[in-house]
């Protein structure tokens, strides 16, 4: 009986932990949406659960003979959220350093910085974290933050997220197919005429 | 009002009713039978109206014929009207799981729009961060190196 109940607490803590993780790797980017006001142009997309799910199994259907498809087949297949947050301004200094921070303080020490990259002459702050899953094998989630002058960039995917077929995947193909999700974008400009 | 015990011994002593008293009632009892047979008892109009249809079994066929074409032709029209009514629901939920299944199809490629500008922005993101930071290795062997 003692063993039983062992192995239903044991159970129940690693479910708890892989919830803590998953939890962990998405980072809450609400606190932005205020400056949806001041921007330019807002790029926001929420995208887990079952529309992720639906964005896959549309991947999935699209022809299996391009290269570029399958790269992003393969990118797809692991992820649980994807998060993007970007603001483009007409002015600098639009957005504040606690803006920044309220992202930055999210990030626990289970996150590494891969990348930092300061530019005082432009005033531009770029920053890349990756969180290891619990064995260490893996990537649990990715943040990328990008503050320029005139613009702020919170990327958050949650998954096993391969960076490096990310960063390798060709410009065209995700121009090309672009073009509907161009509607999701608000351009300022647009609303004022 | 208040009778005493003579008024009461006094009305209700024996009256003669008078001379032909007999008479009158007899004739009263002759008059009620002479009218009870004129009148025309329910039993035997029955008898005469069944009597009637004896006498016309070709009517009767044609009465029954004439409700069994009715039942026969109400029938055909419910079970028209039914079989009616089923097509309609049938093509109402086609049309309904039609819808539904365009919405989920437009739900997808608004799904798949958003993922494919996600992961743009990731990947513009991602380079343009890797070359501020003139970073001329690629990505996973940085990774490798810092996990």
């Amino acid at each position: 009986m003692k063993r039983v109940m062992g192995m239903i607490v044991g159970l129940a803590l690693c479910c708890a932990a892989a919830r803590g993780y998953g939890q962990d790797a998405k980072i809450q980017l609400d606190s932005l949406n205020k400056l949806s006001d001041k921007a330019a142009r807002v790029t926001d997309v929420t995208l887990d659960g079952s529309l992720l799910q639906f964005a896959v199994n549309m991947i999935e259907k699209a022809d299996d003979g391009d290269e570029d498809v399958a790269q992003l087949k393969s990118i797809m297949k692991n992820l649980k959220g994807i998060y993007v947050k970007s603001f483009e301004f007409d002015e600098a200094s639009q957005y504040s350093k606690a803006d920044v921070e309220s992202v930055r303080s999210q990030i626990t020490a289970r996150w590494t910085k891969i990348v930092q990259s300061i530019d005082k002459r432009s005033n531009e702050h770029d920053e890349i974290y990756l969180l290891k899953s619990g064995s260490g094998e893996h990537v649990a989630g990715v943040l990328i933050l990008v503050a320029e002058p005139k613009e702020l960039t919170v990327v958050n995917i949650v998954g096993d997220v391969p960076v490096e077929k990310i960063s390798s995947l060709e410009h065209h193909f995700v121009i090309n197919d672009r073009d509907s999700g161009k509607k999701q974008k608000k351009e300022k400009s647009h609303d004022e005429e | 009002m208040h009778f005493s015990e003579d008024d009461l011994r006094e009305a209700l002593k024996r009256k003669d009713p008078g001379e032909g008293f007999t008479q009158r009632v007899m004739a009263r009892v002759e008059q009620a039978k002479a009218e009870g047979k004129t009148k025309p008892a329910n039993g035997n109009g029955n008898r005469s109206f069944l009597a009637w249809w004896r006498l016309r079994p070709a009517w009767t066929f044609a009465v029954v014929a004439l409700l069994l074409l009715g039942f026969a032709w109400g029938g055909y029209q419910y079970s028209e009207y039914r079989h009616g009514e089923e097509m309609r629901i049938a093509a109402e939920k086609q049309r309904q799981m039609e819808e539904k299944q365009k919405e989920l199809q437009a739900e997808a490629e608004k799904a798949k729009a958003q993922a494919i500008l996600a992961l743009e922005i990731a990947r513009a993101k991602l380079n343009h961060v890797l070359q501020q930071a003139q970073v001329p290795v690629g990505i996973d062997k940085i990774r490798r190196q810092r996990l």
